[in-house]
């Protein structure tokens, strides 16, 4: 026996109040304990590539978008400007994507004020597992790039060394090293120092 | 009771879904390199499985059969809803390796099969065994499963940064039982055992073409 029009529409109708109700409460109980935990992850990675630093600043949306213009090798995606516990200035820290093999890999790299890499770490990607993940297991790949001179450009970036079997993982590795590079020349050229 | 220990255990052993129902393998390929993700992915299969059974089942005489689909649609990827905010509040590690397989738990066959198959049709408590028995026989084979591929895979089974069981350090693993290639195989040696030692298919022959 077929059911009438009006009945499907209450029962779906029913069913997605329902459902809705049930989403909001727990999206309630759990968005502030979601956002500390991200703040937190965040925190943990700045502190991480600039350990000396306490205190980190976002730029402004103006000077960030200039930086994600001039950032061709990559996708800038943030940039703190930190400092140390008496307010002095103790280098930047870039959040930055660039294409690998399974989607964008997501590092935080912390430079001094000279441009020279600091620290640096992976935030999240999505590499196959037991090959291009290397790039993290791997610490000598990561390491290389703090030995990068300051002020360094995209050409000391390609001559360090690739892990191989990791080809297109390595490259978005340091496609984000050289974005970081090119988004401090414009950032720390505007502000004169 | 008996007959609620039979639908409970069923979902383990006769029509596992893994190993005999063969349904929701993509996620479990997927996740099983990591002992501690796999734990934590059959658990939330138990929980929304066990609570979309529970709710349909109570309501069954209310879901008109027309459009029966979408509502066991709406209550599944509810609690999966529920899951992925929980596990993204309370355990971010396991969020962060476990991400889009979480909210794909909405697709994965063996609920809505579940729905479909049985709840729809049975009573409360009857669904509850099925959603519990189907749920921990699908954890116990990704749980199993991704032991042995984290221990030959990466030489170490981890759980919270602890080292559960190790390999001497002259193993150098294979990155091939981590893909998907290692998972396959892997794959078909247990459906062999589990069709040798635990449902006794084909023994007999001609049972297993």
């Amino acid at each position: 026996m077929a059911s009438s029009p009006a009945r499907l529409v209450a029962s779906v109708v029913v069913t997605c109040v329902v459902a809705a109700g049930g989403l909001a409460a727990t999206y309630t109980v759990t968005a502030p304990r979601i956002a500390a935990q991200a703040r937190e992850a965040e925190h943990a990675a700045l502190a991480k590539v600039l350990p000396g630093a306490a205190r980190f600043e976002p730029v402004s949306e103006q000077l960030l978008s200039r930086a994600q213009q001039a950032a061709s090798a990559g996708t800038i995606e943030q940039v703190w400007r930190a400092m140390d516990g008496s307010g002095a200035d103790a280098g930047w820290c870039v959040r930055v994507s660039a294409r690998g093999y399974g989607g964008p890999v997501h590092m935080v790299i912390g430079l001094d004020r000279n441009g020279k890499v600091l620290g640096l770490t992976i935030l999240s990607m999505n590499e196959t597992p037991g090959l291009g993940t290397r790039v993290e297991t791997e610490e000598w790949f990561l390491k290389q790039f703090t030995e990068l001179p300051a002020g360094y450009g995209e050409r000391d970036v390609k001559k360090l060394d690739a892990i191989s079997g990791a080809t297109r993982s390595s490259r978005a590795v340091k496609n984000c090293v050289t974005a970081a590079a090119q988004a401090l020349a414009v950032i720390a050229g505007e502000e004169g120092r | 009771m008996r007959r609620l220990l039979q639908t409970f255990t069923k979902g383990i052993t006769r029509e596992n879904p893994l190993m005999v129902l063969m349904i929701g393998l993509c996620a479990t390929l997927a996740v099983s390199t990591q002992f501690q993700g796999a734990v934590f992915m059959g658990l939330a299969v138990i929980f929304v499985l066990t609570m979309s059974n529970t709710i349909i089942s109570v309501f069954r005489r209310f879901i008109p059969v027309e459009v029966r689909i979408p509502m066991f649609i709406v209550v599944i990827a509810s609690f999966v809803t529920i899951v992925d905010l929980v596990m993204k509040a309370f355990v971010p590690s396991v969020y962060a390796f476990l991400g889009i397989w979480i909210p794909l738990i909405v697709v994965n066959c063996i609920i809505l099969g579940r729905a479909e198959a049985f709840a729809y049709h049975n009573g409360v408590l009857q669904s509850i065994a099925d959603g519990l028995g189907m749920g921990v026989g699908y954890s116990l084979v990704i749980v199993l499963f991704a032991f042995v591929r984290e221990l030959f895979g990466s030489g170490a089974v981890k759980f919270f940064g602890v080292t559960l069981l190790a390999l001497p350090s002259w193993y150098a693993p294979p990155a091939v039982v981590l893909l998907f290639p290692g998972a396959f195989v892997l794959y078909g040696l247990y459906l062999a055992a589990w069709r040798r030692f635990v449902t006794r298919q084909g023994r007999e022959g001609g049972e297993c073409a």
